[in-house]
């Protein structure tokens, strides 16, 4: 673990958190299936998702979170964005922080309302207020290249325009915390250049981030740590170079 | 709930009402055609069978239909409210109140609008509009906390147990089959079970306070407010307890 500077405040962290999930959850769901499991007395496996987990971010850290699929790296973001609320451990979050999530392009976004509406609607969900949102629009609008699309339901876009507009509103304020996961397989070649042009110009100006990803050159690049999950654990948590090297190794790619 | 939350309820609100409009060439018409149908249906099959004056059973019935459909409607709409806002709750912290309160809110809108209808019909079959009509819109709060209070208990409990709407929906037809909503309470002479169970339904308080003003032209009774608030208060604490109880799980069974 990393010494923890006395002088910096904590943006979130995090004691022994573990979640874990039902497997084949869709039979639970009824007061049927409940009365038959409880008269028999038996309970249902369970997955875990996320196990023992201690971690403190500070501000102005930009962290890296990188493992297999099935790691538990989006359940850990989901702990950070309150979405989830663990079944063991504390989770201490700073309050004063704006935290804004892009855990998936598009969250809240509503198929028969205009760009313009989303845009309310996804921004409001990240905390700003109708007045930020319309004082920005003209931003985001020539960030996302949308031109008179703007006012077009956002069932008529293609993919890609769907993408840029929900990633020109997350980022087009400067967020105090961003958390991202994996959201950059979207968009042509020169916009998603574009954007992490943008996720470097935030990093570097002081936005505490965590970003999920499984480019591993960038996270190097640009993180000043590295988290290592698997199995729901952090297998290494620190320094980014020795942490991909572990981690290349692990994986038989060097 | 949080000022994110706050501002989602409202905005999600309107733009539900506004969608709903939106692509449909009747458009706002429609909202008074349906209710309006659907009571000239009900008022002819009643008056038929029942054999009474068909203008003066008409004022009765609806007077206190219209605000049990406001309710039912809650309650059938707040009900899976949560599960279905899986897309929103699995992605990004809301509060759990915003997506039943967003339904009730666009229930009440649409309830207002169909109240236009029940006083058009008071003047048309000429009853003589009273002096009392000016407690209706009190009278519309004690049912729209209930409808809100049971909306949220049935929100929670559905996201547990799926198999619970029939039995909620069976228990609101049983609820007003025995309220005196289709029959007159002095239907029944005082010391018969009949009467006693009118006397002990909560509902009949909740339909005096719409009865009295619109058909009788009196004022409703201390006992009707007294005891139709107290009901609404009671049902709205029950069902915010329940779902700040369950607002941790509720993740994990959607």
């Amino acid at each position: 673990m990393r010494n923890a500077d006395r002088h910096t405040t904590a943006v979130f962290e995090l004691k022994d958190v573990s979640v874990s999930f039902e497997k084949h959850a869709t039979k639970h769901r009824s007061l049927k299936y409940m009365l038959t499991n409880f008269l028999d007395g038996r309970s249902s496996p369970r997955f875990q998702a996320l196990q023992n987990i201690s971690m403190r971010i500070e501000e102005g850290e930009n962290i890296g979170v990188i493992g297999r699929n099935g790691a538990g790296k989006s359940t850990l973001l989901r702990v950070l964005t309150k979405v989830i609320s663990p079944q063991h451990g504390s989770v201490y979050l700073n309050r004063s922080k704006h935290i804004v999530p892009l855990l998936e392009l598009g969250i809240g976004f509503q198929p028969d309302l205009s760009g313009r509406e989303n845009c309310c609607l996804a921004g409001i969900l990240m905390g700003y207020s109708r007045r930020e949102i319309r004082e920005r629009l003209d931003g985001i609008m020539k960030f996302a290249e949308l031109g008179e699309y703007i006012d077009e339901p956002v069932k008529n876009y293609s993919s890609g325009m769907y993408a840029r507009l929900a990633f020109a509103l997350a980022t087009d304020v400067k967020p105090e915390v961003l958390l991202v996961d994996e959201v950059f397989g979207v968009g042509d070649e020169f916009f998603m250049r574009k954007c992490m042009v943008r996720m470097q110009r935030l990093m570097r100006a002081g936005s505490t981030t965590v970003f999920v990803s499984h480019n591993l050159d960038f996270l190097v690049t640009q993180c000043q740590r590295l988290v290592w999950m698997d199995r729901g654990s952090i297998v290494m948590d620190g320094n980014p170079l020795e942490v991909a090297r572990a981690y290349r190794g692990s994986e038989g790619l060097d | 709930m949080d000022v994110a939350s706050r501002r989602f309820t409202w905005f999600y609100a309107l733009s539900q009402l506004k969608l709903k409009y939106r692509y449909t060439s009747l458009g706002f018409v429609w909202n008074f055609l349906e209710p309006a149908l659907f009571l000239i249906v009900l008022s002819l099959v009643f008056s038929v069978v029942n054999r009474m004056d068909i203008s003066d059973y008409a004022v009765f019935l609806f007077s206190a239909l219209v605000p049990w459909r406001y309710f039912e409607k809650i309650v059938n709409t707040c009900m899976d409210s949560i599960v279905g806002g899986d897309w929103l709750l699995k992605k990004m912290y809301v509060s759990p109140f915003a997506l039943p309160l967003t339904r009730w809110m666009v229930s009440s809108i649409e309830f207002l609008i169909s109240f236009v209808i029940v006083l058009a019909l008071v003047a048309v079959v000429e009853k003589p509009l009273t002096i009392h009509l000016i407690a209706l819109p009190v009278a519309m709060v004690p049912w729209a906390m209930l409808g809100l209070g049971v909306g949220l208990i049935s929100a929670v409990l559905f996201t547990f147990f799926r198999d619970i709407k029939t039995i909620v929906q069976m228990t609101l037809m049983l609820a007003f089959f025995s309220s005196p909503i289709l029959f007159r309470a002095d239907l029944f002479a005082d010391s018969t079970l009949q009467a006693s169970l009118v006397r002990w339904h909560p509902i009949t308080y909740f339909a005096a306070l719409f009865q009295k003003p619109i058909y009788y032209g009196v004022w409703p009774d201390q006992l009707d407010w007294v005891t139709a608030f107290a009901v609404g208060g009671l049902a709205l604490l029950i069902g915010y307890m329940m779902v700040d109880r369950a607002r941790s799980q509720l993740y994990y069974y959607l």
